[in-house]
């Protein structure tokens, strides 16, 4: 199949870890965290899931034209230096 | 229970990533092949973790939750004997009769192997079991989001389950529709690494919190953090049932009775690239399969650990009591009418055990993380719905369509009537759901239709794939016999302090069983055994096929698969290997 599913898997850890990231970023000191022990659950696994998603994302994006079915690989694109 | 933007928005990406996939893969569906089959192009690891992730459904990890709080770590059993034994095997002996026949789905072995008779009693029950299935899932997601109210204050309070259940139903329904068995499989792969990772930091402080396993053995009856103990005699362990009882009933007939024969998981092995690929896709199934009881049965007894005088989350549960007692964090039941907290025969507290996780998400999880972990659990239902909605499309327009109403139309048809499938099974699903009974724990109303319609299965395909004398007549009687000698055990038993109707006794009390867990294994073992014996019967009595016809179906005549070019670590015998060694060490650390 032309999708490599560690394209989407690593975008959609990407994106989710990142906003965890971030989101934990602002609330860090917040009294939500009393929930999770005190610690800032957001920050530590939104890293970890974004790190995760680079790994994924990166070996899905290198393999994802090899066994394409529709489009032209690209040796086959006009644009392709001979 | 409020949700912050955070959380919702953290919802919003997976929905837009399981619809994207579907999206992308539409332009790959242009044969039935590629639609039902995922073109056979599939990777090992791929096949694998969807072989998992289609059987995580609702009774994966709400059930597995529920019963990890109930019984404790002997929920495991379900892994470590109910389930890991069965895929090596299946893996390493049945995967070259399912991918080298050609087959193209579980019934359709049964008609190469057997006759049209057997296949069509495998394809209209399977059917019906999928969409039951199906249906379940649908319905346990639809009462989860009302009881957490998670759409509280946004739709009104009594719609909430069917926005729940159309929602879900639209969401399956447009992935399948448009990129068929691949689009299923690769959103399994996707709910797979989703479960893992809202659930995994939710183990994390819940331990932290509790004191480890230690603090577990501490806080709670040796019985509830020890899986063998106890386990000579059905009185003296939490499970009701005694180790033959589980060994047999569970770990032989019913755990190698669905992970061997039914087509939900087999179809994702099949779809494998190769027959090593298919072959493997049991197995490395099994690695991630043996750990999951720390996901999924863990957070149950953390979730009965916690002191109780440290938990408020239970007042956010639509459902919950306030005024009663709770199990660590599990609330009590609550009379829907009345609001008062429930009482059993004996006065005793009926606590809602199928809210342990989702409770322990409320205990743990702030915003942003908590939109994480609710997102796993929708996604936990979705890839258990999706399973059986691409099981039902492929069964119905192969073995049932195909067979028996247009036999001699083009594949672009076929592939159209894989979608137009789609579509039935999710209404048939949508019915399911309205349909589905009160059973407390879900589980035990899977575990009662899959002990109907699997148990006498495995009979039929261990035969046919090992004993060339088998037939089609045996296998055919034995399969009738087997189902009907389940259901009488079922009329004629009950377990203890239930009331005859449901759940058994329904001809005459006949014995009583200490659980409806041993009631359902004996079930089984009947039924297996029932058809063990009238396919043998029957088979000696008719007449077998002759041998070159069943080359490619039947182990002994078949030439066994070809491995001198793999590395002795790249064969499945040495994969499988290591998994039992791994379960081994398990079953000894938890004994």
């Amino acid at each position: 199949m032309g999708l490599d599913i560690r394209f989407p898997l690593g975008l959609m850890f990407l994106v989710t870890g990142g906003l965890m990231t971030v989101y934990g970023f602002f609330t860090r000191g917040s009294a939500i965290y009393q929930k999770s022990l005190g610690d800032n659950l957001n920050i530590q696994w939104g890293i970890v899931m974004f790190l995760f998603g680079a790994l994924m994302w990166y070996l899905g994006k290198r393999q994802s034209w090899k066994n394409d079915p529709v489009n032209p690989r690209p040796w086959e694109r006009p644009q392709y230096p001979h | 229970m409020t949700l912050t933007f955070i959380d919702w928005l953290i919802m919003l990406v997976y929905f837009v990533f399981v619809l994207g996939i579907g999206f992308t893969l539409k332009r790959y569906m242009r044969t039935s092949n590629d639609f039902f089959l995922a073109g056979r192009s599939i990777p090992a690891w791929i096949c694998g973790l969807a072989f998992i992730s289609a059987n995580l459904g609702a009774q994966e990890v709400i059930g597995m939750g529920a019963s990890g709080a109930k019984y404790g770590i002997a929920t495991s059993h379900f892994y470590w004997i109910g389930a890991v034994p069965a895929m090596v095997f299946v893996g390493i002996f049945m995967m070259p009769f399912y991918y080298g026949s050609k087959a193209r789905s579980v019934p359709e072995y049964l008609r190469l192997r057997f006759d049209e008779k057997t296949r069509a009693v495998n394809a209209f029950s399977f059917a019906i079991m999928t969409v039951f299935s199906s249906g379940i899932s649908m319905y346990a997601m639809a009462l989860l989001i009302q009881t957490l109210g998670l759409f509280h204050g946004i739709i009104p309070d009594q719609y909430i389950f069917h926005v729940s259940v159309l929602l879900s139903a639209v969401i399956v329904l447009a992935y399948i529709f448009l990129g068929g068995l691949t689009s299923a499989i690769y959103n399994e792969v996707l709910q797979f690494f989703l479960i893992v990772a809202g659930f995994a930091p939710l183990v994390w402080v819940g331990l932290k919190n509790v004191g480890g396993w230690h603090g577990i053995q501490q806080r709670l009856p040796g019985a509830m953090t020890h899986s063998w103990q106890g386990m000579t005699h059905a009185n003296t362990n939490p499970l009701g049932v005694e180790w033959f009882g589980l060994v047999m009933g569970l770990g032989f007939v019913l755990s190698f009775g669905y992970w061997c024969t039914d087509f939900l998981v087999v179809q994702r092995a099949m779809a494998a690239n190769s027959e090593e690929s298919a072959r493997r896709v049991p197995l490395i199934a099994a690695i991630p399969k043996m750990f999951f009881p720390f996901l999924v049965i863990l957070p149950g007894l953390i979730a009965v650990s916690i002191p109780v005088a440290q938990h408020a989350a239970q007042n956010h549960l639509v459902g919950a009591s306030t005024a009663g007692t709770s199990l660590g964090i599990i609330p009590q039941k609550v009379n829907p009418v009345s609001g008062a907290p429930m009482l059993d025969e004996k006065g005793q507290p009926v606590y809602n055990y199928d809210l342990a996780i989702p409770a322990l998400l409320l205990h743990y999880f702030p915003s942003g993380i908590l939109g994480l972990g609710l997102t796993a659990l929708l996604a936990s239902f979705m890839s258990g719905m999706a399973g059986n909605v691409t099981a039902f499309n492929t069964v119905w327009t192969y073995d049932i369509y195909q067979s028996y109403i247009n036999k001699r139309a083009t594949d672009a048809h076929y592939l159209m009537m894989g979608r137009i499938a789609t579509v039935g099974g999710i209404l048939l699903s949508i019915g399911a759901a309205y349909a589905a009974t009160s059973f407390n724990n879900i589980m035990d109303a899977l575990q009662l239709v899959f002990s109907f319609v699997n148990a006498p299965l495995f009979a039929t395909f261990l035969l046919g794939m090992f004993w060339k004398r088998t037939t089609g007549h045996g296998a055919f009687s034995g399969l009738i016999l087997g189902t009907g000698a389940a259901l009488l055990h079922h009329g004629l038993t009950l377990p203890q302090d239930a009331a005859p109707g449901l759940h058994g006794a329904w001809i005459k009390l006949f014995r009583t069983y200490p659980s409806d867990m041993a009631q359902n294994f004996w079930t089984a073992i009947v039924a297996f055994s029932v058809n063990l014996l009238v396919t043998i019967a029957i088979s000696l009595m008719t007449k077998p096929r002759p041998e070159p016809e069943l080359v490619g179906l039947v182990y002994s005549l078949t030439p066994k698969p070809v491995e001198e070019h793999l590395a002795w670590w790249q064969k499945p015998a040495s994969l499988a290997i290591a998994v039992l060694v791994l379960l081994v060490i398990l079953n000894l650390v938890f004994a």
